[in-house]
This record gives structure tokens, C-alpha cells and sequence, in this order.
């Protein structure tokens, strides 16, 4: 059997992995060492990769999700955006990555990990539930209220969103 | 609703946080580097792993002994080759050898010892003219 090497084009991947570990744990030299560690586990257990279990950014993806859940809890600071842009596109575009970015931070780690999963990585629902051991529709509800979640936390500005009781992870 | 939440799900994906493109480099370097380290040793193992299957495979149907015995052929046969050509070749019959004279080839002439007959003695009848 011809073995499939899942690191043959690992410049999209990286920046995938990187979406990814952003979204998570927030951009900067945190995110690449936790995207370089993911890849060099990666060259170290390739032959653990099963190409019928999956695509090589689900199997990455999987390697980057254990490294940060295993690192130590580090203060993370809070992404301040001020309160109006004085003009210029560029501005407003920085200003709405920043409240984006900030929103994003104060989610539940849960709805963060979704989110980062569907939109960092790219995953479809389908991977994200094989990830998760979920299935593809209970996915697809957790978010979507998620999302619903991030866009309170964008449109109110420092409030954390609080999840309302009984909703499904 | 539906509007608004494709919006952020674009903006999401438009502001997804981006890699600087050193690191991006730098790591698809090493990546590609240790591919290569890794490619390297598996092929010498495929290439050990391929020789001891044809020698397996030789070795089930007596091939070797085969090989063995075709190696030994031409080893002899090599070795007699070798030989002739550096060896002295001694010429026993040549123009050369019939002019000079050939080698005196001393015979040891057997001596017939007569013995004399034991026993009994031989009685000659007497002559008698």
C-alpha cells in the first residue's frame, strides 16, 4: 500500500493551522510556536496518520486542539478597541478586525473552539463533528448560536455574552 | 437575520488572522526539510527490505544453491583462464625440439637379475656327439 504523506503542500495547511490557533489563543508569537509545534509533531508521528480517517488539516488540526488544551494558562490580554475610527477605510477596517478579533476573545472556549474550527481552519460541519465526536446537525446548531452569541458580544462591547441555560454545546 | 448572519460569517473568514509570510517560510522550510530526512531513510529501508525479500524468494525455491554453485563455475573457470595465460607453457613438440635434440630422457634399464634357480638342480642329458 502506498503511504499518503499529509504534509506534501504544507504551506496552505500552515496557514490554516495558524486561523486556526489565532482565533483560539489570539494572534502573535503565541500562535506560531503553537503552529510550529504542531508541525513538528506532526513530522514526528506522521506514520500515525490515517488518510480513511480523515484529511491531513483535520488530522493537524486534531494534533494543534491537544497542545492547546495542554499548555499552561497564560494571561490573556484584553483586545481594547476604541470607541469611534476619526476616518479613512484602512481605519475602519482595523477598527472591525480589532472588535472582531476582541469579540471573539470574550466567547465561551466552547463557542470559541467552534468558531475557530469553521472559520479559522475551515472546516465544514462535517469535519468539525468528526473532530468532536458530534453530530453534523448538532454542529451546525451549536453554530450557529454561536454566532449568534459573537454578534451580541460585537454589537455590546465589553459585556461578556452569557449562555443562556439549557442551550446545546 | 439571514443577511446579517452571512455578513459575519464572511467577515469572519475575510479577518481570519493571518500568518506573516517569514513564518510562514521559515516553518514550511523545516517542514519540507524533515520530509526529506524522513523520505531519505525510508528509502534506504525500502531498498534493504526489497533485497531480503528477493533473497527470501531466491532461497524458497533453491535458487541460491543455484547462484551458488553458477558463482563457483565461473570462479573456476575464471581462475583457469587467469592461469594458462601467466603461466610457463612447456612446448613438447616443436621444430626447435626436432633440430636441437630432444632431451635425453634416461631410462633406467632394469637390471634382470638372473637368479639362479633354487632347488632342484637342472639335469642336462650328457652330450654324446
Amino acid at each position: 500500500m502506498l503511504r499518503v504523506d499529509p504534509l506534501r503542500n504544507p504551506e496552505p495547511l500552515i496557514r490554516r493551522v495558524y486561523g486556526y490557533v489565532a482565533y483560539r489563543i489570539g494572534d502573535g508569537p503565541d500562535a506560531e510556536d503553537i503552529t510550529s509545534e504542531t508541525f513538528e509533531r506532526a513530522l514526528r508521528y506522521q506514520k500515525s496518520f490515517d488518510p480513511q480517517k480523515g484529511e491531513p488539516l483535520a488530522w493537524l488540526i486534531g494534533i494543534a486542539r491537544r497542545l492547546i488544551e495542554g499548555r499552561p494558562p497564560t494571561l490573556e490580554l484584553a483586545i481594547e478597541v476604541p470607541d469611534r475610527s476619526d476616518g479613512g477605510d484602512l481605519e475602519d477596517v482595523t477598527l472591525r478586525r480589532l472588535a472582531l478579533s476582541g469579540a471573539v476573545s470574550r466567547l465561551e472556549p466552547r463557542d470559541r473552539d467552534l468558531i475557530a474550527l469553521r472559520y479559522g481552519a475551515d472546516l465544514t460541519a462535517r469535519q468539525i463533528a468528526e473532530e468532536l465526536d458530534l453530530r453534523t446537525n448538532a454542529v451546525e446548531v451549536a453554530l450557529h448560536r454561536a454566532l449568534g452569541r459573537l454578534r451580541a458580544a460585537i454589537e455590546e462591547p465589553g459585556d461578556p455574552p452569557v449562555r443562556k441555560q439549557g442551550t446545546a454545546r | 437575520m439571514r443577511h446579517k448572519r452571512t455578513n459575519l460569517e464572511t467577515e469572519l473568514r475575510a479577518n481570519r488572522p493571518q500568518p506573516s509570510d517569514e513564518f510562514v517560510n521559515r516553518l514550511e522550510g523545516r517542514v519540507r526539510e524533515g520530509r526529506r530526512s524522513r523520505a531519505g531513510s525510508f528509502r534506504v529501508a525500502f531498498a534493504g527490505s526489497l533485497a531480503a525479500g528477493v533473497l527470501a524468494a531466491l532461497a524458497s525455491v533453491g535458487g541460491l544453491g543455484y547462484a551458488s554453485n553458477a558463482t563457483g563455475e565461473a570462479v573456476q573457470k575464471a581462475k583457469r583462464v587467469v592461469k594458462s595465460s601467466h603461466g610457463t607453457a612447456v612446448v613438447r613438440k616443436s621444430p626447435s625440439r626436432d633440430q636441437y635434440g630432444k632431451p635425453k630422457v634416461k631410462k633406467k634399464a632394469k637390471k634382470k637379475a638372473k637368479k639362479k634357480a633354487k632347488g632342484r638342480a637342472f639335469a642336462r642329458p650328457p652330450f654324446t656327439g
